[in-house]
């Protein structure tokens, strides 16, 4: 045979060797950062731990949601959420960690290495942003920064490490980020310079470093170039409004993608009747809790336009029970027919909720859209700042501060336009809790307040459900030790690297 | 006193050698005489004898008739032993007695009368060292073959030859996942798709001293199938037929819905006592009004029919002989929904041209088309009819399915999907065209030596499709399935091979020499394009009747070469001594520039004590032989293409356009995987030939295996290399680990009874062996099995570490139930807070095992959990009694697994206890409750997972002892048949997986590895079982 006869390179793909060699291919690479690699995080996990751990949500007691021990605080290590939230947070920092390598290799090589090192910040960035969650959800864990090395030349035993080392580390790759990205993204929802610096905000305000969140979210305010987006209902219920002026960052979402690649919250939150007939989907796997509806005061116009409710209606979505437009119904006297919704708490989430597709919303298969999940809004960076300027006192009156939360307050003139004059940190919470609902974030807001406090609010919650004639059957979450602030390390991972079961150990 | 007379003759065998020692007898009378070394005898004897018996060690005995005859001339034929078998040796044949490495075969007259489809199914219990598990019930499903224990934590398939055609392609169907839901088991039977009675033998070369000559496809082993070939002589035209039942053995005890009302109607005051509320049910308040309510296991299982037809020609002229037949096989599976049927054909012609060249042709056409039903996971049919409420129907009034009926203002049944609509809907088909075949030529330079060329080919087209219709309940106004779907797959592969070798044969007084020479090159194409359509108008099952799905449709392609040389030569001396060896050099594709060649060489040696001088007076063994031999095979098979490069994974769907990010970490050093066998074997045959025995003993080392490294999630790579569903980079492919398999082979046949009118034969088979996982990459490296919960990871089942069998099970370990508060309250942490929505009484305790010093801690927590069962059987047996009676023949099939542990993930639905609304086994009757406190299933648990972790609570002994068939058939005599032109005919009537004697609580004791995969082993989650089948048939030759 000629000497070629074992030569059969792939023909499907490109190799390293020849790849990364332009710009375009490496802003595509960090493309991919922005979407499947977040997904098994944001499919369920996203709402078991932000909402369901902080009260805002119940999970139904089946397998998917690990059995319900989310709503009583059950967590144990072989919970497939556990996993499932670690797995996919781990595989953005991976992902992000082994182009960031690859880059740096490459810069040895490339004559213009602009391109590369913005692509090293953006990657760094979601790392950042990986690590961030990652700590807020286990507390002290593994940081990462060679994994091909230790994958190939093992043991993989990596000893855990100090949450405020992990913190630390995020916070070095969102500064890094911020001196690195440009001020305007290369394009609309690509994170920014400014992005960075709203993360900062936010890990300086969970670390009480109030006077660095003050300056990161002064940064992002007098760049000028955010605002609240007018319409709160139409932000989250409808993909045009993907990438408005109030998103810094924002996981992209593609419906054509289907599974893995769309977003699925409305798969698992919206009601059967709406999805049902359409995708055979609208499970109501997760919904609000009687707490989290009584916490909207009777003024703020989120609840009608966070929540669905009996009486609830939108002309654009139709379906072959509703030809002419979706009524939510809780009037029914079973728990779903063709018309008729009675969940636990006659409420579903309307955040992420875009419908049948019959008003030009793109699905999946499955029901899954196009509609981008916020991971930081404006609104967020403003009442950061509110709170940094609060510090540790128990109130201020502060006109920036008061400016920036009122900014929030009354949007879309809620609460007919009235302002608050005075702000504590309770009022902060509670504004932020319903501002931020069903968006995963509740729980860490809860965390950081320490464990005396966040037990005081969580045991106060109202966890239960309604029943048939519409008594409350009460529930109480078990949260008894400090130890229940963050999840449990999945059980296969301490398998593989018994060092985890040890005490964390300091990095830097 | 008597008249004698004087008879003379001659004894010789069916090839003329005169017969030495053979005995003469006349019938009824004393007298006997034997022959002499010229086969001749003369004996005198009463004048009224009328007959002769005649018998010969190792040949059939005669009863000749001398009426009117002075002398007779007696051809004595040889009876059935191993030792005058030729055996195929791979790249030539040889005869039984001269092979000194490990070779097990099988002919085709010792498999008759199974229902299986494919050949693979049929060895189970045949062959010792050979285990074959049915990995599925499901018609077409898939069989594992494990030649000597477990070769490598990669695939263990061994290497099919069929005339010398390697059969490299590999059969998966479309997952389920495809269409929505869990994936379920996708890797079918590779020989389903062959006729079985073409085939006239089965050759198995077990030991790397038989193997190398195979080098680096070799590893897992060879079977190499010889298919029929026409013979010289008179026409032959053969008509087989037989039609089978098939049901399943078994349903499991679930509570039937006057059961489930007394359980839900007791569960409320429990739950109400822990704290919650739950309302009552008011058609459930009175059980006995109640029916039994729908029985879903019944409505999903179905007796099977199977058919099969086999028609065949053969025959020739003294120059020419040809075989040609076609075979059409049809089966309906035991659940609902799962078919398979084939359609084959084959012909050969082999022709002397001239002196010196003889050619052949042969060519096999296939089309095998099987519907796959969802097994084998969560959510299958096959689960949820175990815990789908009795109260729900399966079709609503107006007689369409629904999913969920309301009591009260309670909703109970599977809202997300019926399990007999997504059986019964949902279409999931592989169909397989084949064609493959060979050319040859054989040159006969001399009367030693000859030079074969061969061209083999192989074509294989996969039309691969998934879909699913859409399905409005219109008086629910729910859908029962949606969206509608297709997914198509086109996937072509085509082989070819061409091989040229010299053979050199040639005997100098008592030495005998039989070299082989040769060169080898083949290659491979594959293409596979899928493409994916949802809402289809009309549920038209077609790709142009939809909305393509651009993320799930694209192609691949891809090709592989490789090219060998190879050389074996075996030296005999005297028929005492012999010794071969082998070796080969193998270049292949699948490796970079730096590491492609690998070299694979063997020996052996074999001493024929029976032939030495010294043995010719014993009287009580007729044959002995001693084999040792050593070698060296390998494995190429990387899980991922092209991995000793950092590819790049392309991607078109994205949120900034399509790009592409590094698809796995590259190492240009990958080389082959390494198998070293070390055999010593005895071949016995005692008592007057009567028993045969065959023991071998081996160890097989495995190193460099072709390893994907799992890394833990942490590091953010792919922690289930190489399966990859979530696309993340896939970390390198290395060369590391090794592992060992110690064990032994027994094959033992005994003659117990050789008349005319009436046989038995007994053939056992006994393999064990001791498998060891020496060491993977790193010490504390581990390999993970399929996962068996919703998610990726979240339950670890089958773990694979060093020092371990692969695949063992792994949970925690339980210490009974808490039956007091102070075993509560004694100061360990039980993972949970203690009360009744955690840890309370009536729910299980674990034990505490070790803690983060390694020390039991008081916590129970993930330091506690440990292996706590091994898949791997201890040993595996078979035993078949055959017996003949004048026309009658009748076999009698037992086999047998011994030492496994099965973990019965099943009982985590029928007997988890988790949700009021599920339905449960009846044992769940007798739960842990304050009346009963000394239970020993926990209590109704909805609080929390401690009850259903992973622990031995579901480890069960998976031994068992099967009678796996039992065949009766008459042969017509020929008076009667020869009416109606018929040479033979036959009719039996066949018992197939009659009874199985184990204590496992499941359907079925055999599970197998889920996908072939030696790291997911007997788990049972949602399986399919194997079918009990009575077959009736008829063999009829003209």
């Amino acid at each position: 045979c000629k000497k070629d006869f074992l030569d059969h390179p792939s023909e499907n793909n490109p190799t390293l060797d020849t790849y990364y060699n332009t710009a375009a291919q490496v802003q595509k690479a960090t493309g991919y950062l922005y979407n499947s690699v977040w997904y098994d995080y944001q499919d369920k996990a996203f709402h078991a731990i932000g909402e369901t751990l902080a009260g805002n949500m119940l999970t139904e007691t089946g397998p998917n949601y690990g059995s319900g021990s989310y709503n009583l605080f059950t967590v144990l290590s072989t919970d497939p959420l556990v996993t499932s939230c670690w797995r996919s947070l781990y595989k953005v920092a991976g992902t992000a960690t082994v182009l960031i390598n690859t880059f740096q290799q490459k810069k040895g090589t490339a004559t213009e290495a602009g391109y590369l090192d913005q692509g090293i910040a953006e990657a760094r960035f979601m790392r950042g942003a990986a690590y961030f969650t990652i700590t807020r959800s286990f507390g002290d864990v593994p940081i990462i920064t060679d994994p091909v090395t230790i994958a190939a030349a093992g043991p993989h035993t990596v000893p855990r490490y100090l949450q405020k080392d992990v913190l630390q580390f995020a916070l070095e790759d969102f500064r890094y980020a911020e001196q690195n990205l440009p001020a305007i993204p290369t394009e609309k929802g690509r994170v920014s310079k400014y992005s960075a610096a709203g993360m900062m905000a936010k890990l300086y305000l969970y670390r009480k470093d109030y006077d660095s969140a003050k300056m990161a979210a002064m940064e992002v305010i007098n760049s000028g170039n955010y605002d609240l987006y007018p319409n709160y209902e139409e932000m989250f219920t409808s993909s045009k409004a993907n990438n408005n002026i109030e998103s810094l960052f924002a996981l992209q979402w593609i419906a054509e993608g289907g599974y893995g690649f769309a977003n699925p919250i409305q798969v698992y939150s919206s009601p059967s009747t709406l999805l049902k007939p359409v995708v055979k989907t609208g499970y109501s796997s997760v919904y609000p809790t009687l707490d989290m509806l009584a916490a909207y005061d009777p003024d703020d116009n989120r609840r009608k336009w966070s929540v669905m409710e009996h009486g609830f209606k939108r002309a654009d979505w139709t379906n072959v029970n509703f030809p002419n437009g979706f009524e939510y119904d809780t009037t029914g006297k079973v728990y779903e027919d063709a018309t008729h919704f009675k969940n636990g708490t006659r409420s579903n989430a309307l955040k992420y909720i875009v419908g049948t597709g019959t008003n030009g919303e793109k699905l999946s298969d499955n029901g899954s859209s196009d509609i981008c999940t916020y991971i930081l809004r404006y609104a967020d960076v403003l009442l950061i700042y509110a709170e940094a300027v609060l510090g540790t006192s128990a109130s201020t009156a502060d006109a920036s501060a008061l400016d920036a939360f009122n900014k929030v307050h009354t949007r879309g003139n809620n609460f007919n336009g009235v302002k608050l004059t005075s702000l504590t940190k309770d009022i902060i919470l509670h504004e932020r809790r319903v501002e931020f609902a069903f968006e995963g974030d509740y729980w860490f807001d809860i965390q950081r307040q320490g464990f005396e406090k966040a037990k005081a609010i969580i045991t106060a919650q109202e966890r239960g459900t309604l029943s048939d004639n519409g008594t409350i059957n009460h529930a109480r979450a078990n949260f008894n030790s400090p130890s229940q602030l963050f999840l449990p390390i999945p059980q296969p991972e301490t398998v593989s690297d018994p060092k985890l079961n040890e005490p964390p150990v300091a990095y830097y | 006193f008597a008249q004698t007379k004087t008879i003379s003759g001659i004894i010789s065998d069916q090839n003329g050698v005169p017969l030495e020692k053979a005995t003469i007898k006349a019938k009824g009378g004393q007298r006997y005489a034997t022959s002499d070394a010229n086969g001749q005898f003369r004996l005198a004897i009463p004048q009224n004898t009328s007959v002769l018996e005649i018998s010969y060690v190792g040949m059939k005995p005669m009863d000749v008739s001398i009426e009117g005859k002075q002398s007779v001339l007696v051809t004595l034929n040889v009876t059935e032993s191993k030792l005058n078998e030729v055996v195929v040796i791979g790249y030539g044949t040889a005869r039984r007695s001269d092979v000194s490495t490990a070779v097990s075969s099988i002919k085709a007259k010792d498999l008759k009368d199974l229902p299986v489809a494919g050949i693979d199914q049929a060895l189970q219990g045949k062959v010792a060292g050979v285990s074959i598990t049915n990995n599925s019930g499901q018609p077409g499903g898939g069989v594992s073959i494990r030649v000597r224990g477990i070769t490598s934590v990669n695939g263990n398939e061994p290497l099919y030859v069929i005339d010398g055609v390697p059969i490299l392609s590999n059969t998966k169907s479309i997952a389920h996942d495809q269409l929505g839901g869990k994936a379920g088991q996708v890797d079918q039977s590779v020989m389903a798709t062959l006729n079985p009675a073409d085939i006239a033998s089965i050759d198995i070369l077990k030991d790397a001293s038989a193997q190398a000559i195979y080098g680096s496809l070799a590893a897992n082993g060879v079977v190499l199938i010889t298919t029929k070939r026409g013979k010289s002589g008179e026409g032959r035209l053969t008509y087989d037929v037989y039609h089978g039942w098939q049901s399943v053995p078994k349903l499991l005890p679930v509570m039937n819905l006057r059961q489930y009302a007394e359980y839900y109607n007791s569960l409320v005051p429990e739950i109400r006592a822990a704290g919650n509320s739950v309302d009552t049910i008011g058609e459930l308040k009175d059980p006995s009004l109640l029916g039994n309510g729908t029985n879903w296991q019944k409505e999903l299982f179905q007796t099977g029919q199977i058919d099969n037809h086999q028609l065949a020609f053969s025959g020739g002229q003294a120059k020419t002989t040809y075989y040609f037949s076609l075979n059409y096989f049809n089966q309906t599976g035991t659940i609902i929904g799962s078919k398979f049927n084939r359609y084959a054909s084959r012909f050969s012609i082999d022709q002397q041209v001239k002196s010196w060249l003889k050619a052949g042709i042969s060519a096999n056409l296939s089309r095998s088309n099987q519907r796959i039903t969802l097994t084998d996971g969560v959510e299958t049919p096959t689960a949820i009819v175990l815990y789908n409420s009795p109260a729900t129907p399966v079709k609503g009034s107006d007689g369409k399915y629904i999913t969920s009926a309301n009591f009260g203002g309670t909703s109970l049944g599977n809202a997300n999907g019926n399990p007999i609509a997504t059986a019964l809907l949902r279409d999931v088909r592989a169909v397989q065209s084949k064609g493959y075949g060979n050319i040859y030529a054989d040159l006969q330079f001399s009367k030693y030596l000859s030079l074969r060329n061969e061209v083999n080919f192989d074509y294989q087209l996969n039309e691969n499709s998934a879909f699913q219709p859409y399905y409005l309940n219109e008086a629910t106004g729910q859908a029962v399935m949606a969206p509608s779907k297709l997914r198509e797959d086109r996937n072509t592969n085509f082989y070819w091979g061409l091989r040229n070798y010299l053979t050199y044969n040639q005997s100098f007084g008592k030495h005998a020499v039989n070299a082989v020479v040769g060169h080898e090159a083949q290659a491979s194409h594959w293409d596979n394009k899928w493409i994916t359509v949802t809402n289809l108008e009309q549920n038209l099952q077609s790709t142009s009747a939809g909305t393509v799905v651009p993320a799930q449709t694209s192609g691949k392609k891809g090709d592989w070469s490789m090219e060998s040389y190879f050389a074996r030569a075996t030296y005999t001396y005297d028929n005492r001594y012999s010794i071969s060896g082998s070796i080969r050099r193998d270049g292949a594709s699948s490796f970079g520039p730096n590491n492609r060649i690998g070299y694979f060489s063997a020996g052996s040696a074999g001493w024929t004590v029976t032939n030495e001088k010294f043995a010719r007076d014993w009287k009580f063994i007729d044959y002995l032989k001693l084999r040792v031999g050593a070698g060296s095979v390998g494995n190429q098979n990387s899980p991922i293409q092209n991995a000793y490069s950092t590819n790049i994974r392309l991607f078109t769907v994205a949120p900034f356009g399509p790009g592409g990010v590094p698809a796995n970490v590259g190492n240009p050093d990958l080389s082959w995987e390494s198998v070293t066998t070390y055999n010593g074997g005895v071949d016995l045959s005692f008592l007057k030939k009567r028993v045969e025995l065959s023991v071998d003993v081996y160890k097989k080392i495995t190193t460099n295996m072709i390893l994907s490294i799992v890394p833990p999630m942490f590091l953010g790579l792919d922690p289930n290399p190489p399966k990859n569903d979530y696309k993340e980079i896939e970390p390198a492919v290395t060369n590391a680990g090794e592992m060992t398999n110690t064990g032994v082979d027994i094959s033992l046949t005994t003659y117990n009874i050789q008349r005319n009118d009436f046989s038995w034969k007994t053939s056992i088979v006994f393999s064990r062996y001791k498998n060891l996982l020496v060491r993977l990459n790193s010490p504390t490296a581990l390999l993970k099995g399929a996962e068996q919960d919703f998610t990726q990871d979240g339950s670890v089942v089958n773990i694979t570490q060093a020092g371990r069998a692969v695949g063992s099970f792994y949970g925690y370990v339980t210490d009974g139930l808490f039956r007091d508060m102070n075993e509560l309250n004694n100061g360990t942490d039980w993972g949970l807070a203690v009360g009744p929505q955690g840890v309370y009484l009536g729910d299980i305790r674990y034990k505490d095992i070790s803690g983060p010093d390694g020390k039991p801690d008081n916590k129970i927590g993930s330091e506690d959990v440990t292996f706590i069962g091994d898949p791997n059987p201890s040993f595996t047996y078979g035993i078949t009694n055959s017996f003949t009676f004048k026309g009658f023949d009748f076999s009698f099939f037992l086999q047998g697994v011994q030492g496994t542990r099965i973990f019965n993930w099943t009982r985590k639905y029928t007997e988890g206890m988790t949700s009021i609304y599920l339905n449960q086994s009846t044992d769940v009757i007798s739960r842990y409750t304050t009346a009963n406190p000394q239970a020993s299933i926990p209590r109704y648990n909805q609080w929390n997972n401690n009850n259903t972790r992973n622990s031995d609570r579901y480890i069960e002994n998976g031994s068992y002892l099967r009678v796996q068939n039992i065949s009766l058939g008459y042969n017509f005599p020929a008076r009667w048949i020869s009416k109606a032109k018929m040479a033979n005919a036959r009719l039996y009537l066949s018992a197939q997986n009659v009874y199985t004697f184990t204590k496992y609580t499941g359907y079925d004791p055999e599970i197998g590895s889920f996908d072939k995969n030696v790291l997911s082993q007997n788990v049972d989650n949602g399986h399919y079982p194997n079918p009990r089948t009575i077959t009736i048939g008829a063999n009829i030759e003209f």
